[in-house]
């Protein structure tokens, strides 16, 4: 059996499908969302956004929206992203391995203060 | 500045990342450099677009594996070293190598080439700007042929998108890489903002793929506006309308290119085919997408223009013309576009034509193509490699054997006698759709031309512009390149004779230009 491209599913490839779970969003608002949700910490470039996006597109995980007509305004004819319910489904299982991840840091308490 | 540094950066990813996604990546670029101002933010941008290119970069090219692969089993290539990709895929530390080495490598080409050389160009530009101008006006008289063929300054060669799919393919050096010519224009549109082909007039073959071309969805929703020679100015408006899908009358569209000003003889069908391929397209793309057909041939009114000194400054003009639309309508607004002109304007000879210098001035860096036979010398002469390629097909000229062919009889049919000109001078890719013997012009119907107005109209224009009578010998459709002793003028004028004097009005400024109809 081929291996998937995204299997471990990348950090980037997670935000990606975590930022379009509240809706369909552009290339660009992708990278704001992805940016707001890590606290400033990942801001996706345009090749590793794009390159991540393709990858999603080939798994099935989202899928592609087409851009507006030219009449429409510059925001409006831009490609939009939505998640599919494969996405949606890879995104919560990814999102609980993480959780039981954060359980098992809990019982070695190697976590301190807020994050506890 | 800022963009452009971006834009090289962008070429250094694979063919078929760019094609997809490299206006979305500089369409983001353009956001976070409009919304990211200071020092400390652009500083904190670039090295984010620094970074991302390391990480990106093998990523984009990991990806590009199967479609590769894919793309070469459906080839049908003839030349046996073809490289089909392994299943397995390279090592990573092996591409990592690769990929590094590529960066270094192609990162200075393309700064030399896209950066350093065009400041060259643009400087140039500007300098021979104004001599150019001037010796034109003083020139002798274009003869009113619309095959008119000028002269042309100091010689360049862009890299390409296509030379760099071919060369990603496993090209031997020396050996020539064709590609399906839909598919290398969709390449080529993709990585550059402007793509010119130089078109053999009324050619059928050529205008049965451009009319496919145009409905291609790839290439559809990638470009913006095709500018063509056949097409009178005058009549933008008209034509605005039809390509944008309204009711709009056959009798008035067909005046955009059936009053063209550089046309001698009655005006090849094919045109109206394309004309009606680009309404079809956008039409079929509901909502999408829409393509332009923006007119460049200079806008006089054959119903005001009784002699050939009415005539003598639209025909002298019709470069300068041509190139102020792509200036004004492509240039100034950002948009990625086909120009489409007779290939006697646009190849290099000896450097880029009046057209081209306007682009480059303006900082773009254009794609030419230009549509060849399989004639290498003399008329007879033909080069039997042609005989496996695929059709339609198109080949990047840099670097191979196609390259070394001398360009004018080529591009002629062999019409044209060998010079020191090579294929690779004169343009970045070669269209081929077939021998030179199977290659047909198609006419105007013998009956849409006699005893009707048109014809009689046609007739009068050819005595304002060749002081010669019309013969109505043509068939609905003729060998290209007929051998010289068959030759004849554009479609059934006659022999082909000395052009008239020219008119003095050859050197007045272009009038003012009237609203459009």
């Amino acid at each position: 059996m081929p291996k998937r491209k995204l299997d471990p599913l990348p950090s980037a490839a997670f935000q990606i499908l975590l930022s379009l779970v509240d809706g369909d969003l552009h290339g660009y608002a992708i990278m704001r969302q992805v940016e707001e949700q890590t606290n400033g910490r990942m801001r996706l470039g345009p090749g590793t956004l794009y390159s991540s996006i393709q990858a999603l597109l080939d798994e099935g995980l989202i899928e592609e929206i087409g851009p507006g007509s030219r009449s429409q305004g510059a925001a409006e004819r831009r490609r939009l992203y939505r998640l599919t319910s494969s996405g949606r489904k890879l995104a919560r299982s990814e999102a609980e391995r993480l959780a039981d991840l954060l359980r098992v840091a809990r019982t070695k308490n190697i976590l301190r203060g807020e994050h506890v | 500045m800022s963009e452009g540094l971006y834009s090289l950066m962008l070429r250094l990813y694979p063919a078929q990342f760019r094609v997809r996604y490299a206006d979305a990546a500089m369409e983001l670029f353009r956001d976070r450099s409009r919304d990211e101002v200071g020092f400390i933010a652009r500083l904190r941008l670039w090295l984010d677009i620094t970074r991302d290119l390391a990480i990106s970069l093998p990523k984009a090219y990991w990806q590009a594996q199967p479609a590769l692969a894919a793309q070469a089993t459906e080839m049908p290539l003839p030349t046996p070293g073809f490289q089909v990709l392994p299943s397995t895929g390279l090592r990573r530390l092996a591409f990592f190598y690769a990929v590094t080495a590529s960066l270094l490598m192609f990162g200075s080409l393309f700064l030399w080439v896209g950066y350093g050389r065009n400041q060259l160009m643009t400087m140039a530009s500007a300098y021979r700007a104004e001599p150019k101008m001037h010796a034109h006006a003083s020139a002798p008289a274009p003869t009113a042929e619309w095959t008119t063929i000028e002269s042309r300054e100091s010689s360049e060669r862009a890299s390409l998108a296509i030379a760099a799919t071919q060369a990603a393919a496993g090209s031997r050096p020396g050996e020539a890489k064709v590609m399906n010519a839909t598919e290398a224009m969709v390449e080529a549109i993709g990585a550059h903002q402007i793509v010119m082909f130089g078109e053999a007039h009324a050619n059928k073959q050529e205008y049965e793929w451009l009319c496919e071309l145009v409905k291609t969805p790839a290439f559809a929703e990638r470009v913006d506006d095709i500018v063509v020679e056949f097409g009178n100015s005058l009549y933008q408006k008209t034509v605005d309308r039809y390509i944008a899908g309204e009711d709009v009358p056959v009798e008035q569209v067909q005046k955009a290119w059936r009053n063209m000003i550089g046309a001698v003889g009655p005006v090849s069908p094919v045109y109206g085919w394309f004309y009606k391929a680009v309404r079809e397209s956008n039409l079929e793309r509901h909502g999408g997408h829409k393509i332009r057909l923006l007119l460049g041939d200079p806008y006089g009114d054959w119903e005001k223009i009784n002699n050939a000194e009415g005539l003598g400054p639209y025909v002298a003009h019709r470069d300068q013309w041509y190139a102020q639309v792509v200036k004004d309508e492509v240039l100034a607004q950002h948009h990625r576009a086909l120009l489409i002109m007779g290939a006697g304007h646009f190849l290099r000879r000896g450097g880029p034509g009046a057209v081209e210098q306007v682009i480059r001035a303006g900082g773009v860096q254009p794609y030419l193509v230009v549509l060849g036979t399989n004639v290498v010398g003399g008329y007879d002469d033909l080069d039997r490699r042609f005989d496996s390629w695929p059709l339609p097909a198109i080949a990047a000229l840099s670097g191979n054997w196609v390259g070394d062919l001398p360009a004018m009889p080529v591009v002629s049919g062999g019409l044209a006698a060998p010079n020191s000109l090579k294929m690779a001078d004169a343009a970045d890719a070669m269209l081929y759709l077939g021998p030179r013997d199977a290659l047909m012009a198609v006419n105007v119907p013998r009956i849409e031309l006699v005893d009707t107005a048109y014809g009689k109209e046609i007739a009068r224009r050819l005595m304002i512009q060749t002081g010669r009578e019309m013969l109505f010998t043509q068939e609905p459709e003729t060998p290209q390149f007929q051998k010289p002793a068959q030759q004849t003028i554009g479609q059934g004028v006659g022999a082909r004779h000395a052009p008239p004097n020219p008119p003095k009005s050859i050197n007045d400024p272009l009038p003012p230009r009237p609203p459009s109809q």
